[in-house]
């Protein structure tokens, strides 16, 4: 049975609770079905699913989510049985959505943004044209920062919100926030067993929902060494030279 | 039934799998869904998917092809789940680019 994410209306709502109640999905299932799936990492997670998955398990907020907006956190707020409150500022503000374009004459081919694209929606390689897929692109703005050479711009989507074309948007919204879902773990699939390959051995978390910027084991592990080889390296300098 | 029995036949036969192609000009961008097997190179999978016929400029003789931002020979045999992408070439020298970018900087400090 399929359920509609939108918030039921009077006598419906019973109807809805007890529709999502049955359906088999967890309420992480169902918080991430109301995110926009832009994979934008403004609410401090890795992605739509593990900022999900922390608002079922009652660690985030449900203001933390730029791209969704005042109707996101609504919604999110009648799931969870709570009362709407405002989007967090540290968070970011809500835009209209845009989608990210190259400079074709700037542009070096130098793969960083392919890297950075959560969604895989930038067609090119190295020294190749890189070129923005427009209907695969989230406006997440992360291929911005690693561009050299700055070539990357934003633009409106062409979007509307009123009337019979608003309907239709709120369905293409969805349809394309289920593309940008099914993308962005498609991605992930493939860089987890790129590094399967690599590494020989099978890493455990294919999606690691806890890891915040700050306490991510892996990332601790690389301080540490760089500590290692910085104390090294100074007590090395420090030695008389023969 | 003989239709659904065709059906598997055709399409969800364990040998074959789903392959995207993908070609992207600013004005335009396709990713082509279609289905392969392992026997196929990438020159094959693009040449099936009818790509060509709907960008005629592609020159599949001088194009370079990738998988996923990676560049790949043609001739290379198709896996599952690959986005077989055309490239088109760089606009600008990126040395020469960066020698520009060089200079700027140097006069602007």
């Amino acid at each position: 049975m399929r359920t509609n994410p939108r918030p039921p209306k009077h006598n419906l709502r019973l109807l809805h609770s007890l529709a999502t109640r049955f359906s088999g999905r967890s309420l992480a299932d169902r918080v991430d079905a109301i995110l926009p799936q832009t994979q934008c990492r403004q609410c401090g997670y890795e992605g739509c699913r593990p900022y999900a998955e922390a608002v079922a398990r009652g660690e985030a907020d449900i203001n933390r989510c730029p791209p969704g907006g005042e109707t996101g956190i609504r919604r999110i707020a009648r799931l969870m049985g709570r009362e709407p409150i405002p989007l967090d500022p540290d968070c970011g503000q809500t835009k209209p959505k845009q989608t990210a374009w190259i400079d074709e004459n700037a542009c070096i081919g130098c793969t960083l943004c392919i890297q950075a694209c959560p969604v895989d929606a930038i067609h090119g390689a190295a020294k190749q044209m890189h070129t923005v897929i427009s209907i695969e692109c989230t406006g997440c703005e992360l291929c911005l920062p690693p561009c050299p050479v700055d070539c990357i711009h934003m633009q409106p989507a062409a979007e509307t919100s009123a009337g019979l074309a608003g309907l239709l948007g709120k369905f293409r919204r969805r349809k394309s926030a289920k593309l940008f879902q099914e993308r962005h773990q498609k991605r992930l699939q493939r860089l987890q067993a790129k590094r399967r390959q690599k590494s020989g051995r099978p890493k455990l978390d294919p999606h690691p929902s806890q890891n915040r910027a700050g306490d991510d084991p892996r990332k601790a592990a690389i301080q540490a060494a760089i500590e290692r080889t910085r104390a090294k390296k100074s007590s090395l300098s420090g030695k008389p030279r023969a | 039934m003989a239709l659904v029995e065709a059906f598997r036949n055709r399409w969800l036969s364990k040998s074959k799998f789903q392959v995207e192609v993908a070609y992207a000009r600013p004005d335009r961008q396709l990713i082509l869904r279609c289905r392969a097997d392992t026997s196929m190179r990438l020159k094959d999978v693009i040449e099936s998917s009818g790509i060509l016929r709907i960008f005629p400029e592609i020159d599949i003789s001088t194009a370079r092809v990738g998988v996923y931002g990676h560049l790949r020979s043609i001739e290379d045999r198709v896996s599952e789940g690959d986005r077989i992408q055309i490239y088109r070439p760089l606009q600008i020298d990126p040395k020469e680019s960066r020698r520009r970018r060089a200079a700027a900087r140097k006069k602007s400090s």
